[in-house]
């Protein structure tokens, strides 16, 4: 058994997923992977952050302490820039802003993603519980759900199943699917491979991907 | 004379009765959260709370990682969220979004009584959750919304399509007492918030009782009426923070 192509950095996948930010968007970037994208926004572009707790229009994630203010803090509690124009909220207004469709993108994790484009990120294993978050109101909400996680768990199970067997967040609520070795669409059912890592092919993607892909023509190498 | 400056934490929570149904605000920051009431209300005793607030809390052991970021010198030492209360057996049921660690060894105290059976939880998304609250802020019995159906948080609840969209019934969520964290108030219990709002604002007023810990409490007029976010009207008692922070919540405050 040849040995596997190397996978993508956390810091590229967080460039690939924000690639795609256009002038003007407000975003939602979720906790973990995604948070990475506050780091990875597209030059020349004016994006608006949102995050859940009550602030619009952010900046990067500060990492010298010194710099930080503690009344500026994105979800994670880390300390973020604070934008000419950025402004604050109450939870209800936030999630009015959410559920209102006005935000372009939520950047979500995700522990299963089907077919149908339903999401499952909310249930650890070994957990008496689930932890909800702001992630059904943001899958729902947002215009644009893209979802930014690893392809395999840690044991290496597919994390792109035929059916979420884990309880749902939200059904049918995802667009894209950003992982470290592709970048998938849901389409009417169907998850169409859009690019893949360097030294990977569709197959191999295809091999530790549970649902079956559909890899048009135009298919390609993932760049940014 | 209105006059809603209550001299200390203590006293604030006095008469809050065991079995009360209690807002907690803030977003798990040592800076919005409304540690010294927490703590009080600790002290106090109150046992067997429904806690509605977005998260069951990190509890004193866990507090350190909430700010990974801060040298060890900056954290604050007078941070207690609801899991102190979890931590204590206080409480009964929780109604909240995030109910356990994000992390496999990141156990929270109410997911370990969770797990042992002795509590209850309704989870419920961030969404739901602080609309249920505003609504019962501004005498609204119910709404209904499109973030739910299809999933657990749907069952056992009215679904009615509007526009062909399936919409969950949601009911208000009001509470005995809120108690909020704000960064201003004046003797008339008007509240301005600094950074974020968070639950702060969205639970002010959503309760019989709503209490506000403060950083500072400022003369009356010393907030302008565009300064204000929450009109005193929401708010029945105000009691400011200590000069210098305390590091332990049994201390009296």
């Amino acid at each position: 058994m040849t040995a596997e192509p190397e996978r993508l950095h956390p810091t590229v996948m967080a460039h690939v997923a924000a690639r795609d930010f256009e002038d003007g968007d407000v975003v939602n970037l979720g906790v973990g992977l995604p948070l990475e994208c506050a780091n990875a926004l597209p030059a020349g572009r004016e994006i608006l952050l949102h995050t859940e707790l009550g602030i619009v229009g952010f900046g990067p994630v500060i990492e010298d302490h010194t710099e930080a203010d503690p009344f500026v803090l994105m979800v994670g509690n880390l300390p973020v820039t604070a934008n000419p124009g950025m402004a604050f909220m109450s939870h209800d207004e936030s999630f009015a802003m959410i559920r209102g469709g006005h935000l372009d993108v939520a950047v979500l994790g995700g522990l299963q993603v089907d077919r149908e484009g339903n999401l499952a990120n909310t249930q650890f294993e070994g957990k008496p519980a689930g932890n909800l978050g702001g992630a059904p109101d943001l899958a729902y909400g947002a215009k644009r759900t893209v979802i930014l996680m690893r392809h395999t768990t840690n044991d290496g199970a597919p994390k792109i199943v035929e059916r979420c067997t884990l309880p749902l967040t939200t059904p049918r609520c995802v667009d894209r699917i950003v992982t470290d070795v592709a970048v998938i669409d849901v389409e009417d059912g169907e998850l169409l491979l859009r690019e893949y890592a360097p030294g990977w092919t569709p197959d191999a993607v295809q091999a530790i991907t549970e649902a079956r892909l559909t890899v048009p023509g135009d298919v390609r190498e993932i760049s940014l | 004379m209105i006059d809603k400056i209550v001299a200390s934490f203590d006293e604030a929570v006095a008469d809050v009765p065991s079995g009360s149904t209690i807002h907690f605000g803030g977003f798990v920051s040592p800076w919005n959260n409304p540690s010294y009431l927490v703590a009080a209300l600790a002290r106090q005793g109150t046992d067997e709370i429904t806690a509605v607030c977005t998260s069951m809390g990190r509890g004193p052991a866990n507090a350190r990682n909430q700010t990974p970021w801060l040298p060890d010198e900056l954290v604050p030492t007078d941070f207690w969220d609801v899991g102190l209360l979890a931590d204590l057996g206080r409480i009964k049921k929780g109604i909240a979004s995030f109910a356990v660690g994000s992390r496999h060894h990141l156990v929270y105290p109410f997911e370990e009584r969770l797990a042992a059976g002795e509590v209850e939880l309704e989870l419920i998304g961030q969404g739901s959750l602080a609309e249920r609250i505003r609504a019962a802020r501004a005498g609204i019995a119910a709404f209904y919304t499109p973030v739910g159906p299809g999933t657990a948080v749907a069952e056992g609840k009215e679904v009615r399509d509007f526009d062909g969209v399936p919409h969950v019934l949601e009911t208000a969520l009001h509470a005995d007492f809120a108690l909020v964290r704000a960064y201003q108030a004046d003797r008339m219990g008007n509240l301005a918030f600094r950074g974020a709002r968070t639950y702060n604002e969205t639970m002010a007023g959503a309760a019989t009782i709503t209490i506000a810990e403060v950083d500072e409490i400022v003369e009356l007029g010393a907030l302008g009426p565009d300064q204000i976010h929450t009109p005193g009207v929401y708010v029945q008692r105000v009691v400011e923070r200590p000069g210098t922070p305390t590091t332990s919540w049994e201390q009296s405050s």
